[in-house]
């Protein structure tokens, strides 16, 4: 039986991605047709593919579409005055 | 003059290693002292924290941080706070720290705070134990924010939390969740001290920028949201100029 993409999944794969070892509450999911798009932002590519590999493991016939970004860290080159 | 150098939700564990510290290295040059809004930490584990103050101490300047949500997860806080602490990283619970900066002197008063929403959407002091629990949590910790920010006697100061304490910062956010992001009662605290500026994080899909309603300035500082390393705020500028003048 394939799996349903629906609001159920969607919410199944929130809980997947707080309660395990990735433990990222950003990541928002959005269904695209028979696919679903994984967005949001990480710190790192290791834990963006962390993200997708365990998702694609858990749900296999799923088609993921991975648009998750690495946050920049440059140091800033500009300075705000508070007043 | 003072120049704060702020981040938050940098979520640290070993995977992140090295990626700020090219930054940092740079901070002393830019910022008196560095303020963390919480989630230093991944999961809150006491490696973890090992790693947040690998990457960011021993920077040159003042480190002062509060805890966020992640840094909860293990429920092994206290022995997160023991690592940083050892590591010369200041971690405020419901306290205040005043640091003496080229003759200024700047207090910093910090908690985590928690969540419970905003004017016309909040939660209540009011029925299931459960809920009067998560009320009750968020009026003790703003209130020990309170208490913090009026313990000083400084010439700025500043609000360290890691929940919002206006919505205005949350704008991006799905509004369905602004009650897990923040809460009114950190802005009633702020706003009932001469607080300078209040800086937040947690609201990873919110915005920088906004104001209590008694115009304190507020920056919600979060990594995803500031998108760089840290933002750089400079406090008494009118008093630098004012001593160019004497000079
Ligand atoms: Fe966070
Ligand atoms: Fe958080």
């Amino acid at each position: 039986m394939s799996t349903q993409i629906d609001e159920y999944l969607e919410a199944e794969i929130q809980s997947l991605l707080t309660d395990g070892r990735v433990a990222e509450l950003g990541i928002t999911v959005h269904r695209r047709e028979h696919q679903l798009v994984l967005g949001g932002d990480v710190e790192c590519e290791n834990r963006r593919d962390e993200i997708c590999r365990q998702i694609s493991s858990r749900f296999p016939d799923v088609e993921i579409v991975c648009d998750i970004g690495i946050i920049r860290a440059q140091a800033p080159t500009e300075v705000e005055e508070i007043s | 003059m003072i120049r704060i150098a702020a981040v938050g939700d940098v979520h640290v564990d070993s995977d992140v290693l090295g990626r700020f510290r090219p930054a940092l290295e740079e901070l002393p040059d830019q910022a008196d002292v560095l303020l963390v809004a919480g989630d230093l930490t991944r999961h809150g584990t006491v490696e973890e924290a090992r790693c947040f103050a690998t990457e960011f101490g021993g920077l040159g300047v003042p480190v002062v941080t509060v805890l966020g949500n992640h840094d909860h997860q293990s429920d092994q806080q206290s022995r997160v706070v023991d690592v940083l602490t050892a590591s010369d990283i200041t971690v405020l619970e419901g306290e205040a720290t005043v640091l003496e900066l080229h003759g200024t002197r700047l207090g910093i008063a910090g908690v985590k705070g928690f969540g419970g929403g905003f004017a016309g959407a909040c939660a209540s002091n009011f029925g299931e134990r459960e809920m009067k629990d998560f009320v009750s949590t968020t009026e003790v910790l703003a209130e020990r924010l309170q208490d913090a920010l009026l313990s000083v006697q400084v010439d700025a100061l500043v609000a360290l939390t890691h929940y919002a304490p206006v919505p205005d910062t949350l704008l991006g956010e799905p509004l369905e969740i602004y009650a897990f992001l923040g809460c009114y009662q950190l802005g009633r605290a702020i706003d009932a001290a001469p607080t300078t500026l209040a800086l937040h994080g947690h609201a990873h899909h919110g915005s920088e920028r906004g104001r209590t309603p008694g115009g304190v300035p507020v920056r919600n500082v979060a990594h995803p949201v500031i998108k760089q390393a840290y933002n750089v705020y400079q406090l008494l500028s009118e008093e630098a100029d004012l001593e160019l003048v004497a000079t």
